[in-house]
């Protein structure tokens, strides 16, 4: 979520009205309005609308939403005259270019902030972290054009911003702090991207870091961006995000050429919906004027073109217009969540529940029953816990996650007993008899089931208590089984049983071995039993 | 005043003729020990017909050494009747008493050693200190210097002295009940008519006997099992399903994008398994790459087979809804899942890896957005949030999408959750002709209020106490 910094003074000026009127409705284009302070309010916006991730972007917006300037904003651009070559080998590094000239800015320490926090949250929800577009801004005045977009080798210098000391690019990698930060994006390339101008002073090295020779300054007037990346559609959207914001600021646009094309436009796209299919989608009834002049609300250009079609232009800074449903999202916005009516659906059907949850509950009634108090353990836990405390052999089929947040969760359980034993752990200092179970699911291979499990300790713990419990819960679920001694090493031997079902083992009671409680650090005998709910008759497949 | 058992009144009605006397004496009146008869008159003392008086009486005892020295002297004295002119010190260091007695007689000053001679100090002795052996005072300070040498012991004997109350007397006056008493009534009693004369006993209901704990299904699911409740009873059916889902169903087909950053390796559970895509996965693909044949624009760029395949932990239950629509693709369809979900975060109080999520999906014709307000105020109504109120949201797959907040007397409004309809992009593909409205909130959050838990981490890694106290039935107040 990227969280901006709206500085009243400034908002205001660009809106055109007072802070209280837009703080009270920010919230209603889509906001969580994060703290106010003195002298500036952090509003939160959702990352399909990086259009409102500056100042100039919101007060824009806010003036279509409160009525003060609505339709389409038209931007001008006249050419600049300056060009860029871009070198053919970049075809495989980072292809895309993007570029504008800003002329006239009026720097203060505010909008100097502004542009930057702007830029670094385009790197963030439009960049992917840079990959797909970086954005350098430079001091126009100190190159000198044409621009030349090249694959430089790795072993070129300049110095980097706030260095002093020319660096090679490959030093930059290794030193630089952003060079560091984002070498990831570049460092298997035979070849570096490169911005240089005519006398071949370097402008930037993107993804990574300007020169120094380009920084902006509170004296820069007029500016030079660039925008490279690998996706041509992201690339046009940070540019035209910038540019518009600049705009608004009061500065003037100007096209570059590149590869013989005149960009930015800065122009919209033009999309024709339908009245109907949004009134249905919405459920309000909207004619063509009403639902016009709603997106004309939102800053989009819109004139009813028939009593079912409105012809709609789309300000070349909402990436997020996909689909004519974007759209209706902004009518449903401009027409306020709050006036939309609640109905709910008028169809008749009927609760159907399924038989998994069913079967658990069953279990939950016959262990509760027993005395059984139930527990919710992680499925995510570890090795140690579900086999070699347990002496156990590794379950086949156990799935280890590629990435753990710790070494207590780097596999999904395959059983449900080791972690009961684990909750005993936890609670060794209250009050004896505690008798816990649990019913969830497992997963073997890439398959989920159930299984049911239950615990017993206190001092007089023993295998007839768990082979009398587990009797009583596979009973109530019509499980008919038979038994046969077990051999399974998380039980004392001469004191343990296999729940057999046609002819396949689905579970195991007894006493637990008094290795596996020490293990565990438990001082009391446990009576246990474990079994696998796909034995209940009639269970469902997942 | 409490009801006083068959042995209190045994006791007051000895004590009625006896008046005060000490525990042994009553003991062989009632034929039982001295350490019983106590315990009854504190039980007396307690509902006030006696009082118990604590006597103890100090007492010097001689330990084997001092009975030893009892009879023979203390080896000070001892060695000083060996001792003779012209005695030396060789002489004496025969002497059994030597080792203690010696150290003694130069402490006190009764001996002088002269070249290889000992001679005694005219005018000492050990005078004061046998009769401090033979009558040990708490006043003497021989006395403690003997029990410092461990010649003797102080012991402290403790007799108790029970009298009976006023109040007692008036009791015995009016006349004890002396029968025998019943405890827990028995077949024979119950059968022979015995229970009618029977001397039932009488418990004291202020006292709480030790506590019985019910096994019990956990708060935690109890609050699933309500939301169930409701949206079957709202005509949902249940769907269940595997916690391991291939990257496809969990995020291609709800077109989130191959490069979104929830995919990434450090906010999603990988696994290290491939499913093979389902027939018709190109619809998906190419939905991804230029909208398919809607009027959306798609994502551009690339989409590779590859990442689709690969198996995760699943992040949202949403993966169930849309495979429930693929393989249902006639309306209406309403359906519901809550199941746990899996996000790459660090644990803390606040946040887990693994929680619980519920998921809503209605597909219908001409169902609206409207009408997904309609659902979402009914379901929170009726987990009792009166107040609930929409505000724009964005959510990936859902367009236009909200986030429902409710009012909770003393915190505000509180963000419950997200919604919003399937975008044509999602839907499309799998070929679904109509609408679906989706919504979908985190279960654990409403636990957390519900509970008053400070951290999550206890609804998983549960305190027995915590669960054998939180009652079946919450007191609940506008939802909470």
């Amino acid at each position: 979520m990227a969280v901006i910094t709206l500085p009243y003074k400034y908002l205001e000026r660009l809106t055109r009205t007072d802070r209280k009127t837009i703080l009270d409705k920010v919230a209603l284009i889509g906001s969580d309005v994060e703290r106010t302070e003195e002298d500036h309010a952090d509003v939160e916006f959702f990352p399909d609308r990086p259009d409102l991730f500056s100042p100039e972007g919101v007060a824009r917006a806010m003036r279509g939403y409160l009525g003060i300037e609505t339709g389409l904003p038209a931007y001008k651009v006249k050419p600049s005259g300056i060009s860029f070559t871009i070198d053919p080998q970049l075809a495989e590094i980072r292809p895309v270019l993007g570029a504008a000239v800003i002329r006239g800015v009026n720097f203060d320490d505010e909008s100097i902030q502004s542009i930057m926090s702007l830029q670094e949250s385009l790197h963030w929800a439009v960049g992917r972290g840079r990959s797909k577009v970086a954005i350098g801004i430079h001091d126009m005045d100190t190159v000198k054009p044409p621009f030349h977009y090249i694959a430089s080798r790795r072993s070129r210098g300049f110095i980097p911003l706030d260095f002093t000391e020319k660096m090679t690019m490959d030093e930059i990698l290794e030193k630089h702090p952003k060079g560091r930060d984002y070498a990831k994006i570049v460092k298997d390339f035979p070849l570096f991207p490169l911005i240089v101008d005519d006398d071949d002073h370097v402008l930037s090295f993107p993804p990574i870091i300007n020169g120094e020779r380009t920084r902006v300054t509170l004296d820069t007037k007029n500016i030079l961006l660039d925008t490279t990346g690998t996706d041509k559609r992201a690339v046009a959207v940070a540019v035209n995000i910038i540019c518009t914001a600049m705009a608004e600021a009061g500065a003037t646009i100007e096209s570059v050429e590149i590869d013989g094309v005149q960009t930015p436009t800065l122009a919209p796209a033009e999309r024709t919906v339908s009245v109907t299919e949004c009134s249905r989608i919405l459920g309000v009834d909207l004619t063509a004027a009403s639902m016009a002049e709603l997106l004309r609300k939102m800053r989009f250009g819109a004139e009813p073109v028939s009593a079912d079609t409105v012809k709609v232009q789309v300000p070349c800074y909402r990436a997020d217009i996909m689909h004519d449903w974007d759209l209706f999202e902004d009518v449903a916005i401009a027409y306020g969540y709050d006036r939309l009516e609640s109905k709910p659906p008028k169809t008749f059907t009927v609760g159907k529940p399924h038989p998994v949850p069913v079967n658990a509950a069953l279990a939950r009634e016959a262990f509760c029953g027993l005395g059984y108090l139930e527990v919710m353990p992680f499925t995510l836990t570890n090795e140690d816990v579900l086999y070699t405390r347990m002496q156990r052999g590794e379950t086949k089929g156990v799935l280890h996650v590629m990435h753990p947040i710790s070494i207590e969760n780097t596999v999904v359980r395959t059983e449900l007993l080791p972690l009961l034993l684990e909750f005993l752990t936890l609670n060794r200092h209250r009050e004896l008899p505690q008798r816990l179970f649990t019913v969830g699911d497992v997963v073997l291979d890439c398959h989920t089931h159930q299984q049911a499990v239950g615990v017993s300790t206190h001092p007089d713990a023993d295998f007839s208590e768990a082979y009398a419990s587990a009797d009583a819960v596979l009973h109530e679920l019509s499980i008919d089984y038979s038994v046969k001694e077990s051999t399974d090493p998380a039980f004392i031997d001469g004191r343990r049983g296999d729940i057999i079902v046609d002819g396949k083992t689905v579970g195991v009671f007894g006493e637990i071995h008094p290795a596996v409680l020490v293990a565990f650090e438990l001082e009391h005998s446990v009576a246990a039993f474990e079994f696998d709910l796909r034995a209940v008759p009639g269970y469902p497949a997942l | 005043m409490a009801e006083l058992t068959q042995n209190e009144k045994r006791l007051l009605a000895i004590l009625e003729k006896e008046k005060k006397a000490d525990a042994p004496h009553l003991a062989g009146l009632m034929g039982a020990t001295p350490e019983a008869v106590v315990q009854w008159a504190f039980l007396a003392q307690d509902n006030g017909c006696a009082t118990v008086g604590r006597i103890v009486a100090k007492e010097f005892v001689y330990t084997d050494e001092g009975k030893a020295y009892l009879k023979d002297g203390l080896p000070e004295t001892q060695l000083l009747r060996f001792i003779l002119p012209g005695t030396t010190l060789a002489d004496l260091q025969k002497h059994a008493a030597f080792k203690i007695g010696f150290g003694q007689l130069r402490k006190k000053g009764l001996v002088k050693v002269e070249g290889t001679g000992v001679t005694r100090i005219t005018g000492t002795s050990t005078d004061a200190d046998e009769a401090a052996l033979k009558n040990p005072s708490d006043a003497d300070p021989k006395t403690k210097e003997l029990i410092k040498r461990g010649i003797l012991q102080e012991e402290e004997t403790v007799r108790y002295a029970i009298a009976i109350t006023p109040e007692g007397l008036a009791l015995a006056g009016k006349g004890l009940d002396l029968r025998e008493e019943t405890g827990t009534l028995t077949r024979e009693q119950i059968l022979s008519g015995a229970w009618k004369t029977a001397n039932l006993r009488r418990y004291d209901v202020s006292k709480l006997p030790k506590k019985a704990y019910p096994g019990k299904i956990h708060p935690y699911q109890r609050i699933i099992g309500e939301m169930r409740e409701i949206l079957l009873e709202m005509g949902f059916t249940e769907l269940y399903g595997g916690i391991v889902q291939q990257s496809f169903w969990n995020f291609d087909a709800l077109f989130q994008p191959q490069d979104h950053p929830a995919r990434e390796m450090q906010d999603t559970f990988y696994l290290n398994e491939t499913l093979p895509l389902p027939p018709g996965y190109e619809n998906v693909k190419a939905m991804h790459i230029c909208g398919g044949e809607t009027s959306s624009t798609g994502w551009g760029g690339s989409w590779t087979e590859k990442k689709a395949e690969q198996c995760v932990l699943r992040t949202h239950t949403t993966c169930l809804s849309i495979q429930h629509l693929a393989q249902n693709k006639n309306p209406p369809v309403k359906a519901f899942a809550v199941g746990r979900v899996y996000r790459r975060e660090t644990i803390d109080t606040t946040h887990l890896a693994e929680f619980e999520q519920l998921e809503g999906i209605v597909m219908d014709e001409n169902v609206s957005f409207g009408n997904l307000l309609g659902i979402l105020r009914e379901f929170y109504n009726r987990m009792g949030f009166t107040s609930v109120r929409f505000k724009p949201s964005f959510y990936p797959y859902t367009e236009p999408s909200l986030d429902a907040e409710v009012y909770v007397e003393g915190i505000g409004w509180i963000e419950m959750g997200g919604a919003g309809i399937f975008r044509e992009e999602v839907t499309a593909p799998i070929g679904i002709k109509y609408p679906v409205l989706a919504w979908g909130l985190g279960v654990s959050r409403i636990a957390m209020l519900r509970l008053g838990l400070k951290d999550l981490r206890l609804l998983h890694k549960s305190d027995v106490a915590f669960l054998r106290e939180t009652p079946s039935l919450r007191k609940a107040k506008g939802g909470i």
